[in-house]
């Protein structure tokens, strides 16, 4: 199958789902003509109608041509499970940070992020980490007084 | 009306002139990491911005914005790498110019041409801005639905070779931009229950997630290594050279002009336009290409230019013309600030702003030019494996500080997943942007001008203003389908060749 046929299928379903969605919105008295669901419904049809056009075109492509070039840039260097892999670390400092707090969790991303790129497992990591951590600690809490969180675990400590 | 004393008050400000300076600073450090673009060194400061005073935080923007401009063509002269994409004209005869040797002078012609379109650039901002924004003053809902839809309609152009996937984006950015409460009703919409949404999604999550968490994902595992000499130093041109010069720089200054007002245009063919035209009335046309000093001047005084003259049509009638001006547009929207006339009135002290640290980012460039190249060597040089965190972190610190909150993270993350996945499947990526920043104009002036006329549409054909700008969206769009046909039809041709 071809990124526009899978992408197409996709966008069909994201429509589905939003014009489902949009079905629960509640009704309200001070509503004009169009309506708060006036929009989404659409929306939801634009993006259906663009959705088969895309299908029907990647089809007819797809038909035209004997061979499917492989290999194809998708202006990507990372592999997608690489990049998913990125983002995942991310995701855990997100989920980290209030019991950790923001000092020790980002001298955690800092060193995951290096470690995950290839960085040599030495103490070079560490130091970086910690400076990294220290450094925006004081740019974000100290000089822009931003309350970022302070951890669960070291809440008794301060 | 602004006053010589407030022009006056301004430039001896402290806190105006550090922003000025470290705007510039942080856009040349930022344009100077090949896959760091402006419109993502402006995103990545834009969390910064929330807490500032608006007219500093904007002004901060279009600083970053003028310093990334010319911290491109570093990477491009040094390692034939464009930090922007609007520097990719630079590298011809920049690089060109390195192998020779004279890497040092081409910075320096760089550094100088990109002074002149910027100065340039900032005159017509400040002599055409204002007097357009007052057309804005008649505008009524019809008017300003045309436009949101005038703003749309550059979708057509930017959709990088397919208009459906363009549309789609555009649309998905819609129907974002339709989370939270309805702008007429005031019920809630696809919130589900989450306080956190209430208030609808941040164009500047969007932005930071599909530009700039985007872009780490993709570089995520690359085994590229730049390196640069760290010798080099900045040579500034003879007043000899300037006057050699300045054929090129006023075809870069012109052209410039020209593609900042022009929605779609951007920096990048600005650039390449300039090139191509300096190389056609150039006196030495034979040298471009093998190291010519025009080659370097006329590309660089183009994108500058356009990074003062594409504010013209956004602080005017609020269309962003490229990524870096969509960026710039969230950050008004940010703190309440809508372009137009009323922006000229009510908020004199933003637009002030903009003009003085601009007019400070840009005489400054020279000194900070020269200071910070090594520090923009010694930050290319870094493994990009400790970059890579630093940045992520900067990145996910910056979010937090927006409203204190983890959701807006995670939401931040998974539109970089989406901006990724567009990425793979080549769906363009500002669609999605100007349909987040105009969706809520586009849908309440809809919405009011119906409420208006009894929910008549002919309202939208008895207004003038609203008729114009109706027309000229379709003129874009017509053209812009024209041309996707027509390129379509060309490449078809040529496979039937090969």
């Amino acid at each position: 199958m071809s990124k526009d046929l899978i992408s197409g299928v996709v966008l069909l379903a994201i429509s589905g789902t939003y014009y489902a969605w949009s079905g629960g919105i509640a009704d309200s008295t001070l509503s004009d003509e169009v309506g708060a669901t006036g929009l989404p419904h659409v929306l939801s049809f634009v993006l259906a109608i663009l959705a088969v056009l895309l299908i029907v075109r990647a089809i007819l492509v797809s038909r035209a041509r004997t061979a499917i070039a492989t290999g194809a840039d998708d202006g990507s260097d990372a592999s997608l499970p690489r990049a998913i892999g990125f983002l995942l670390l991310g995701a855990v400092y997100v989920f980290v940070l209030p019991f950790i707090g923001y000092v020790a969790g980002t001298a955690l991303l800092i060193a995951a992020v290096a470690l995950y790129e290839g960085a040599p497992r030495n103490w070079v990591v560490l130091a970086a980490a910690g400076g990294g951590a220290v450094l925006y600690w004081a740019l974000f809490v100290k000089l822009l007084g931003v309350h970022q969180p302070v951890g669960s675990l070291f809440q008794g400590l301060l | 009306m602004t006053t010589f004393q407030d022009i006056i008050h301004l430039l001896t400000g402290t806190p105006l002139f550090f922003v000025a300076i470290g705007g510039l600073t942080w856009g040349i450090l930022g344009g100077a990491l090949p896959g760091i673009s402006a419109s993502i060194t402006m995103a990545l400061v834009l969390p910064f911005t929330y807490t500032m005073d608006p007219a500093q935080a904007i002004a901060l923007l279009a600083c970053v914005y003028i310093g990334a401009e010319y911290g491109g063509s570093i990477p491009a002269i040094l390692i034939r790498t464009p930090g922007t994409n609007s520097s990719a004209a630079t590298v011809i005869d920049g690089y060109e110019m390195n192998r020779q040797g004279r890497a040092g002078e081409a910075l320096g012609i760089s550094l100088m041409s990109g002074v002149v379109g910027s100065l340039f650039g900032l005159a017509m901002l400040i002599l055409l801005t204002e007097p357009l924004s007052w057309l804005a003053l008649a505008f009524t809902p019809p008017s300003y639905f045309g436009l949101g839809i005038l703003g749309l309609s550059v979708i057509a152009s930017m959709s990088g070779g397919s208009l459906i996937k363009g549309l789609a984006s555009a649309t998905i950015g819609l129907m974002i931009a339709t989370v939270g409460t309805d702008p007429i009703s005031g019920v809630t919409r696809f919130t589900f229950d989450i306080p956190d949404l209430l208030g609808g999604i941040e164009p500047v999550l969007v932005m930071v997630g599909l530009f700039a968490l985007t872009e780490l994902m993709s570089q995520s595992g690359s085994t590229t290594v730049l390196q640069l000499n760290e010798t080099i130093r900045i040579k500034l041109p003879s007043w000899s050279m300037m006057k050699r010069l300045k054929r090129s720089q006023t075809i870069g200054c012109i052209l410039g002009l020209f593609e900042g007002l022009t929605p779609g245009g951007g920096g990048s063919i600005a650039a390449f336009m300039s090139y191509n035209e300096a190389k056609r009335w150039s006196k030495t046309p034979e040298t471009f290409g093998k190291g010519s000093e025009e080659g370097v001047a006329a590309p660089e005084a183009a994108n500058n230019t356009v990074a003062s003259t594409a504010l013209i049509p956004l602080l005017s009638f609020g269309i962003p013309s490229s990524n870096s001006t969509a960026v710039l547009l969230g950050g008004l929207l940010m703190h309440g600030l809508i372009p137009g006339p009323r922006l000229f009135e009510q908020s004199a002290q933003v637009i002030d702003s903009i003009y003085v640290g601009s007019f400070i980012a840009i005489v400054a460039q020279i000194g900070v030019g020269m200071i910070i190249l090594p520090a923009c060597i010694w930050l290319v040089n870094r493994p990009r494996a400790y970059r890579a965190g630093f940045i992520f972190a900067l990145i996910l610190s910056g979010i937090f500080t927006l409203n204190n909150s983890l959701f807006d993270l995670g939401i931040a993350l998974a539109l970089g997943l989406v901006g990724y996945l567009m990425r793979i499947a080549g769906f363009p990526v500002l669609p999605m942007i100007l349909g987040v920043v105009l969706g809520h104009m586009v849908e309440s002036s809809y919405r009011r001008s119906l409420v208006l006329s009894g929910g008549d549409h002919i309202i939208f054909l008895q207004d003038p203003i609203a008729v114009f700008l109706l027309s000229i969206a379709l003129i874009f769009v017509v053209f812009s389908l024209t041309r996707e046909f027509r390129d379509a039809r060309k490449t078809k041709i040529e496979e039937a060749h090969s």
